[in-house]
């Protein structure tokens, strides 16, 4: 018996958090990674750089969460579980590399919620967008985020 | 030299980015990338509750194999200049498996200083099968 969907989630909008990106956290998700990139990692090269500090690699993004959420609270809004759940798609928008030290607002929202059936039976699309914009109110990225459910 | 700056005009339509072969993944980076990337989800560590939850055992984050693809990108165009990256998980990577990232040219495009350059990007596992498909755009400089 497959599991119902709330679609009623669709243009729920998350409490607005606030990251601060640490330079250590830069280093530690190059790292594991393996990405070995001396922007990322030689603080003196970055400071020699054009960007006047090491920067995040392209998919830094994704450790952009918030941390007093509860994470499984809108799986359970969804009527699923984190053991349905796999990641789908994912797209980054970024304007400008993110630096050691920068503030961030991230407002994060429910754009879409859909369903279809697939080779491994019928699948619904949970898709989120979460907007980061730094303190003078630019847009610095868009992160775009889709969920699939194995109803 | 491997951070070897490409220039704008050097750029052509159907060129491929030099092959990246990551891996084989093994479960301490799958560890690893948890920790740094705040996803602790079981079912990239923990083999039973992977398998009780129908997937076969543990597997790698979707986000890792995408940070592999980044990194081919920024090995080529240098670090900073990924302006978008977008995609799509095809299949699973497993343990063992080797992850090689590729990408080619599909339309470069100049607007004053801007120059812009789209690409194709995927990885492949040891199969040959795609894991990970999807589009990128880098700025890049100009020689001037």
């Amino acid at each position: 018996m497959p599991i119902q969907i709330n679609k009623s989630v669709v243009g729920k909008e998350m409490p607005p958090f606030v990251v601060t990106v640490e330079r250590g956290k830069i280093k530690e998700f190059a790292r594991a990674i393996g990405d070995l990139n001396p922007l990322y990692l030689d603080d003196r090269v970055g400071q020699a750089s054009e960007f006047g500090d090491i920067i995040a690699p392209p998919t830094f993004l994704t450790t952009f969460r918030d941390e007093s959420a509860d994470t499984s609270a809108l799986l359970r809004e969804l009527g699923t579980d984190i053991s349905r759940v796999l990641h789908g798609e994912q797209e980054f928008e970024i304007h400008r590399p993110l630096r050691p030290g920068e503030t961030f607002l991230c407002r994060s929202r429910v754009l879409d919620v859909y369903e279809k059936t697939g080779k491994s039976g019928p699948m619904a699309f949970v898709v989120r967008e979460m907007v980061v914009t730094d303190k003078t109110d630019e847009i610095v990225a868009t992160a775009r985020h889709i969920t699939v459910v194995r109803l | 030299m491997k951070y070897a700056r490409v220039y704008a005009g050097d750029v052509k339509v159907g060129d491929e980015l030099p092959p990246l072969v990551k891996g084989p993944i093994q479960q301490i980076q799958l560890t690893r990338y948890a920790g740094a990337s705040g996803d602790f989800n079981p079912i990239h560590q923990d083999d039973e509750f992977a398998k009780a939850a129908g997937m076969g055992g543990v597997f790698a984050h979707g986000m890792l194999s995408m940070g592999f693809v980044a990194q081919a990108l920024t090995d080529w165009a240098g670090a900073g200049r990924v302006r978008k990256i977008g995609v799509r998980f095809a299949a699973l990577v497993r343990l063992k498996d080797t992850v090689t990232c590729r990408g080619r040219v599909l339309a470069t495009s100049s607007k004053d200083d801007l120059h812009l350059v789209e690409l194709e990007i995927w990885a492949e596992n040891g199969k040959g099968e795609k894991v990970v498909s999807g589009k990128a755009t880098v700025a890049l400089p100009s020689r001037e």
